[in-house]
């Protein structure tokens, strides 16, 4: 067998720091090559997410100044981003609310469209790393989260009263229907005020 | 070079990772729902085994044996995060479907197992062939398992968005083989056949050397 170095505590040392500084420079120029085009890739999805939740619309613009606003009425769930959606004629159409709710083992970033009464119109997730073959149900399992559509944001809490969790994945749709009673309350408390002043 | 081809072939066949040494299992099933997913997570795992081989293996007088776990994890965590990053900024789709059995490939037993049997030991150029080898004997069978699942599970193989093979109206397809169970099923059968081929081909090599696969290669 070849010569193998002694396990002296300076040889231990230093093959675990040397092994980790060229592994850490490795992966930054790796992150920095792939920084770019992971936030375009993000951005598509995002966009696609919003065309799905937010049918029949003409453009869908960022609301930045909202997000704060916003971030304090969805209180425990992360807010994402705040969208204006414009019609085919130019006219503000509904809303885009993109929040974050815990699920089981990490955030579920979804999309939630509001039509301007504040009517849930779809949700879409984009992103989430739920227990494969179980919470992924939340994705993949048809229809179940049409389930939301029409719950009315301007009294989400009556809407969430009644809701069907998927067996097995009981705490990623709870995560679901809290991203949803969020983005009902960022439409009650922060979208329905902007809607008059925006026309 | 007799030796090289060997060792490379020991991978596919009599020491192949899925259907003999059963190991890294749990992310082939999972995976293996679809042609195009299996495909990827086949060319991933080729590639971080063969790059941990090559390093590992290059290293390998100078990293002590107290060290020697730390060290090839952050060397596999490292080629796994350029293979997670690589695929979240070309592959979305794929990145999407594969989702976590991605960064899960750090803990597949198979690429620690093969840098802690074989490369720790092995002079560089086996071990590369030691990890090509098995990489390709994992993709081969999960790609196999996946076209199998995915033709008769759902009708259809659809890749990067063409219609592969579609099987006529009147079949219809069996959901079990998409869920846990019809993998299980699918899996024991092309195991079976596994097993039944190399003992067939090479079924005294497969007594004999079994127990020196290691040493084998040393001399």
């Amino acid at each position: 067998m070849a010569k193998r170095a002694a396990s002296t505590p300076l040889n231990m040392i230093g093959a675990v720091l040397a092994t980790c500084l060229v592994a850490a420079s490795a992966l930054t120029v790796t992150y920095e090559l792939t920084r770019e085009r992971i936030i375009e890739q993000e951005r598509a999805a995002e966009r696609a997410a919003l065309d799905a939740v937010l049918p029949g619309t003409g453009s869908i613009e960022s609301a930045g100044e909202l997000v704060a606003p916003a971030t304090e009425a969805a209180g425990s769930v992360t807010l994402q981003g705040v969208y204006r959606a414009y019609d085919a004629a130019g006219a503000l159409s509904g809303w885009g609310v993109r929040v974050a709710p815990r699920g089981y083992s990490g955030p579920v970033s979804m999309v939630v469209g509001l039509d301007r009464d504040g009517s849930v119109l779809g949700v879409s997730i984009i992103t989430m790393s739920e227990t494969p073959g179980l919470g992924t149900k939340i994705v993949t399992q048809e229809g179940w989260i049409e389930q939301f559509v029409g719950w009315q944001g301007a009294d989400i809490d009556a809407s969430a009263r009644e809701f069907d969790a998927i067996a097995g994945a009981t705490r990623s749709s709870a995560a679901v229907r809290n991203g949803v009673t969020a983005a009902g309350r960022v439409y009650a408390e922060v979208l329905s005020a902007e809607e008059g002043g925006a026309q | 070079m007799r030796e090289w081809i060997a060792v490379f072939k020991r991978g596919i066949s009599i020491d192949n990772p899925l259907t003999v040494l059963m190991i890294g299992l749990c992310a082939t099933l999972a995976v293996s729902t679809k042609l195009e997913g299996a495909l990827f997570m086949g060319l991933a795992v080729i590639f971080v085994l063969g790059m941990s081989s090559i390093i590992v293996s290059s290293i390998r007088s100078l990293v002590p044996e107290q060290v020697r776990i730390p060290v090839f994890i952050v060397i596999i965590a490292s080629f796994v995060t350029v293979v997670d990053l690589t695929m979240k900024a070309f592959l979305p789709d794929i990145y999407t479907f594969l989702g976590v059995w991605i960064p899960l490939i750090v803990v597949n037993c198979m690429i620690l197992g093969r840098a802690e049997a074989f490369s720790y030991h092995q002079p560089v150029r086996l071990a590369i062939a030691d990890g090509l080898g098995m990489g390709l004997g994992f993709s081969i069978v999960i790609v196999v398992l996946a076209a199998i699942r995915e033709l008769f599970g759902s009708g259809e193989i659809v890749f990067l968005g063409a219609r592969l093979i579609a099987l006529p109206e009147w079949y219809r397809p069996p959901g079990v083989l998409l869920l846990f169970p019809g993998a299980f099923l699918v899996f024991g059968f092309i195991s079976a056949l596994a097993k039944w081929y190399n003992t067939r081909t090479s079924g005294r090599v497969v007594q004999t050397d079994a127990h020196c696969t290691i040493e084998e290669g040393v001399r």
